[in-house]
């Protein structure tokens, strides 16, 4: 971005020709989307919050380019509105606690990211906003069902949609051709032959089912749904894990552990699949786009021999657990009208299009006009998965609603512990007793 | 005893060597990670325990990246403030309940000790209510005034041993001469017991240093942080390689405490082992 | 001024006003000695003792208002595989880790007893992992059980013990393991140098005399030695079991309680549920369980201390 003489002028200036490019796709909304409420260009903020002080707590992005281009962007919003806005991230796994202590004292952070169905742990300290996220939905041509459930709380919104991580399957195309697959197995059975395969190679799959809230769930609650196994029914209540599908879920990890994976992986947080696939010692695991961006970033020569997938089909189906982001600003924040401009702000067309980008693909939005965005052809055809993958999202607690018990359920493991008791020699039977016993605790209470 | 050589070795260089060797085996880990740059440390090739290219990149991360120095000066103040907190009233309390004679002295005593069995990880989450009603979360004012509860008990402890001690005759000379009792004791009994108020001072100066559970639920600020709760959150990020400045900070926080404790290493052991043997 | 208050006639100092009296009294003083210590110590640990007293018997999440439920909490604990799994890790986390401080502790200081070049240094070196803070010195063991880049795997496969990298953290009993090998190293100093200032108070001639008398040097140390460290050893055991059963810092950093909750203690339990999940009056009723535990020890420590 070379000169720009002045803020309004370079904001309407790509602005407008993104609209003429729209129009000319035959994609009105964009132009609604650009005259937008406020009677500002797009990409601008109201000038009006002179003095006021923000703090914006996130999580460290494991695209450190998304921080970047964020950071960016704040700085943008403070030098147009006048406001400051104190940007502060700290460990994902910390972010919890950080809420807990905030909202009993009363005091913290205007702004916090949260992520998946949080916003039902903290539903009585979080600022209802459902002005702001009913108009973003509606510019954004609606959200997908999964951000929408972890956002929208017993009828009211919590919290604003923000982003979406997806996890695909990060994979070695060369071991695999040489174990016999051109394309990435479509099918679990499928997939823990080629990982027997691969592990007699010495390429055995990495996959991390430690105490860590990132990559864990996400293998367990998938293996667990492509198998037909559920937590609870639809009444939200009735806890439904003990079934012949989760002793089969159950019986399939059993099995792929031993044969395919790197048996490392209890002990595995969300940065050791990373490392390890960056390392070598793996062939394949669940992770977002993050591994591809550093690859890209610091070990070049994997990068021709790394693609992505979607994880695969189960006699179930194919489901994703995506890990959703929302920014919710919280109830005893003094600055609530500025939050809510701050967030505005990061949403606009032009600036969250500019974050998504930064990532590469690691994100993805909650809203379905993005995906349209000719960004993705911009894009490596390595990250194409990402662009739809959310459609095979399923939220934690299915097939009740993503609840504040579905989110305690997932807080304390419950179903990781269930898929590492077994992993390790517990017989299914007795694990699915034991979690069962766990969730009624926790539905019942 | 005079030993055969061989028993010296079997009995004495032998298990001395093995146990230095574990003893600081992590510290030299932790440094050696620190200069090592990132290609030779995450090669599972190499062999690790020496250096190729050694580096200050790490440190140059950390100080760019993190606010390492203010969680330092962050640390050195709450330690400082509340050793000297510790130091004074346990120095108060510690006299009267092993030289004065009134009501309550014994019970107020086994009270003091007493508390040492409820410990900071008992107590964190109601304490934090309490430090939240006193409007002190988020500050270093919610440490300053909490590490003392089990600084005090000890050193208390400790400095009744010493004061015990010190004959009671020297202060009843002085108060016979017309000093009051305050006088008596910072004119005579205090400069004697020096070496115990040393000893627990620094005694307390490394606890409060290491102190982490009360740091991590009261302080949420990243400016306001101490070292041990800033590396732990702030240096674990994820994906993203972070081991060299983590042990670039974990050696960086750890060297002004083994510095300060190298010049007062007596006093540690006396303070350790007075609690220990005059028990 | 001193002395001309000795040299006045004996009648004035009859007279020297009662309130100055009052103030130089043992007792006023005292009182007032002690009460900054005591004025701490009520109001940030008997107050919020009782206050987590009322917490645990309530139900109370973040952001709502408590709500009495009386024992259901505890009752619920016991209920809980969870909590009870806690419970026995506390135990043998305790029990192992003090056994190994009290073992090779007593090693090391029988091996410092000895007069050698170099001494203060190497006690000042011994007492570095007591010293460093324990997050730190934790964090580096984190990094030497690293799943892919451990230093200690590459030590074994090296020696050729090993093919597979050792999953330290990863399998529930290594990971077990490996949390009282770390706390042992952080304690041994602490044992050995206060066991070694024991040691010291033993004259040798004692020794010498039970050696010409045709002791041994295991019957030496069961009759002279042992018997005159006891003092000084139950005093130690009694703060290192405290600590180590309380201990939350060294689980926090290497596993967090995993994997599969096979390394929770009661510390970092409570601050999973009361501060992570955000369930208060549960994490208070987890942690307020350590109490009575903690009493029954140390009464039965102090009695055996009382005996001697």
């Amino acid at each position: 971005m070379a000169d720009h003489p002045q803020l309004s002028h370079s904001a309407i200036t790509p602005a407008m020709s993104r609209r003429t490019f729209l129009q000319v796709g035959g994609l009105t909304t964009g132009a609604v989307m650009l005259g937008g409420v406020l009677p500002v260009a797009a990409g601008q903020a109201p000038a009006k919050l002179q003095g006021t002080r923000l703090t914006y707590l996130q999580w460290v992005n494991f695209v450190p380019a998304h921080d970047a281009a964020l950071k960016k962007q704040i700085a943008e919003f403070e030098k147009q509105t006048g406001a400051k806005v104190a940007f502060e991230t700290i460990n994902m796994n910390d972010i919890q606690a950080r809420t807990t202590v905030a909202i009993e004292s009363k005091a913290g952070p205007d702004i916090i990211q949260l992520a998946h169905n949080w916003p039902h742990l903290y539903e009585a300290g979080l600022e209802p906003v459902d002005e702001l996220a009913e108009e973003l939905g509606r510019k954004g041509e609606g959200y997908y069902d999964l951000p929408k459930s972890h956002s929208f709380v017993n009828g009211r919104w919590r919290a604003v949609p923000h982003s979406i991580v997806s996890p695909a399957s990060t994979y070695r195309t060369d071991w695999f051709k040489e174990v016999g697959y051109d394309k990435f197995p479509d099918t679990w059975d499928a997939y823990r032959e080629a990982g027997k395969k691969l592990k007699a190679k010495g390429h055995p799959i990495g996959q991390a089912l430690g105490h860590s809230l990132g990559d864990p769930p996400i293998f367990c609650y998938a293996v667990l749904w492509a198998f037909g196994g559920k937590e609870v029914e639809d009444d939200g209540k009735t806890v439904a894990l003990d079934s012949k599908e989760t002793q089969e879920a159950l019986e399939f990890a059993v099995g792929f552990w031993k044969d395919a994976c790197d048996e490392g992986g209890l002990a595995w947080d969300d940065a050791n699949n990373n490392r390890a696939y960056l390392a070598e010692q793996i062939s394949c695991t669940f992770n977002g786009a993050s591994i591809w961006v550093e690859a890209k970033r610091n070990f070049p020569h994997l990068v021709k021999v790394t693609d992505h997938a979607y994880f695969p089909a189960g006699p179930h189906g194919r489901y994703h657990p995506h890990a959703t982001w929302e920014n919710a600003i919280m109830g005893y924040s003094k600055n609530k009208e500025a939050a809510q401009e701050f967030i505005k702000y990061l949403m606009e067309y032009n600036n969250y299009v500019e974050w998504l980008k930064a990532g590469q693909g690691y994100s993805t939005s909650p809203t379905k006009v993005f995906a349209k965005d000719p960004m993705w052809g911009e894009l490596d055809p390595q990250v194409e998965p990402f662009k739809d993958i959310v459609k095979y999202g399923r939220h934690f607690g299915y097939a009740g609603p993503a609840s504040r018990k579905a989110a305690e359920v997932w807080s304390k493991y419950i179903i990781v512990d269930m898929f590492a008791k077994a992993v390790q020699g517990t017989p299914p039977k007795e694990a699915i007793k034991w979690a069962s016993g766990e969730l009624k605790q926790v539905y019942g209470a | 005893m005079r030993q055969r050589p061989l028993e010296r070795i079997l009995l004495f260089h032998l298990p001395l060597w093995f146990f230095l060797i574990v003893t600081l085996f992590p510290f030299f880990w932790m440094f050696i990670t620190s200069i090592k740059p990132n290609a030779e440390l995450y090669n599972v090739r190499m062999n690790p325990l020496y250096v190729l290219h050694p580096t200050l990149d790490h440190f140059r991360y950390l100080m760019r990246e993190t606010i390492f120095l203010t969680w330092a000066y962050n640390t050195l103040y709450v330690s400082i403030l509340s050793t000297a907190i510790s130091l004074v009233t346990g120095i108060m309390a510690g006299y009267a309940l092993s030289r004065l004679r009134f009501r309550g002295a014994g019970g107020m005593a086994v009270g003091i000790f007493v508390t040492y069995l409820v410990p900071p990880t008992l107590l964190f989450i109601p304490l934090a209510d309490v430090v939240r009603a006193f409007g002190l979360l988020d500050s270093p004012w919610s440490l300053i005034l909490t590490y003392p509860t089990f600084l005090i008990p000890f050193s208390t402890w400790l400095l009744m041993g010493y004061f015990k001690t010190i004959p009671r005759e020297l202060e009843e000379c002085a108060m016979i001469d017309g000093a009051t009792r305050l006088q008596a004791m910072i004119k005579i009994v205090l400069p004697l017991a020096l070496p115990g108020i040393l000893s627990a001072g620094i005694f307390a100066f490394t606890l409060s240093w290491n102190e982490f559970i009360y740091a991590l639920v009261f302080l949420s600020s990243t400016e306001i942080k101490t070292i041990p709760v800033g590396v732990v959150s702030e240096l674990i990020r994820g994906d993203v390689f972070f081991w060299g400045p983590l042990m670039a900070g974990a050696l960086l926080g750890s060297v002004p405490v083994a510095i300060i404790y190298s010049f007062f290493v007596e006093y540690y052991v006396a303070g350790l082992t007075a609690g220990a043997v005059k028990g | 001024m001193l002395t001309s208050e000795i040299t006045l006639p004996k009648e004035k100092v009859y007279r020297t006003a009662k309130w100055r009296l009052f103030l130089e009294r043992d007792s006023s003083i005292g009182y007032a000695m002690v009460a900054p210590a005591v004025l701490i110590l009520t109001l940030f640990i008997a107050y919020p003792f009782i206050l987590g007293i009322r917490m645990s018997l309530s139900h109370w999440l973040v952001g709502q208002e408590p709500v009495f439920v009386g024992l259901q909490n505890f009752i619920r604990n016991a209920d809980s595989t969870i909590f009870t799994r806690t419970v026995q890790n506390t135990f043998i986390y305790t029990a192992a880790a003090t056994v190994l401080k009290l073992v090779f502790g007593m090693a090391l200081a029988l091996v410092l007893n000895n007069t050698f070049r170099g001494k203060g240094l190497v006690r000042a070196a011994f007492l570095l992992p007591w010293i460093i803070p324990t997050v730190l010195s934790t964090l580096a063991w984190l990094w030497m059980f690293d799943a892919t880049f451990s230093v200690l795997n590459w030590f074994l496969r090296y020696l050729g013990l090993i093919q597979r990298g050792i999953s330290w953290l990863g399998d529930p009993v290594l990971a077990m393991i490996s949390i009282i090998v770390v706390n042992a190293w952080r304690g041994i100093p602490f044992f050995a140098i206060s066991l070694l200032a024991g040691l010291q108070t033993i004259s040798q001639e004692l020794y010498e005399a039970a050696a010409i008398d045709g002791a041994n040097a295991m019957q030496r140390f069961r009759y002279i030695t042992l018997p005159m460290v006891k003092p000084v050893l139950l005093v130690v055991l009694l703060f290192s079991i405290i600590w180590t059963f309380a201990d939350f810092q060294l689980v926090y950093v290497l596993t967090r309680g995993g994997p599969a909750n096979s390394t929770h203690l009661f510390a970092t339990l409570a601050y999973q549920v009361g501060v992570v999940s955000g369930s208060l009056g549960d994490g208070a009723a987890i942690s307020l369980t350590m109490f009575p535990i903690l009493v029954v020890v140390v009464v039965i420590l102090l009695m055996y201390l009382r005996k001697e």
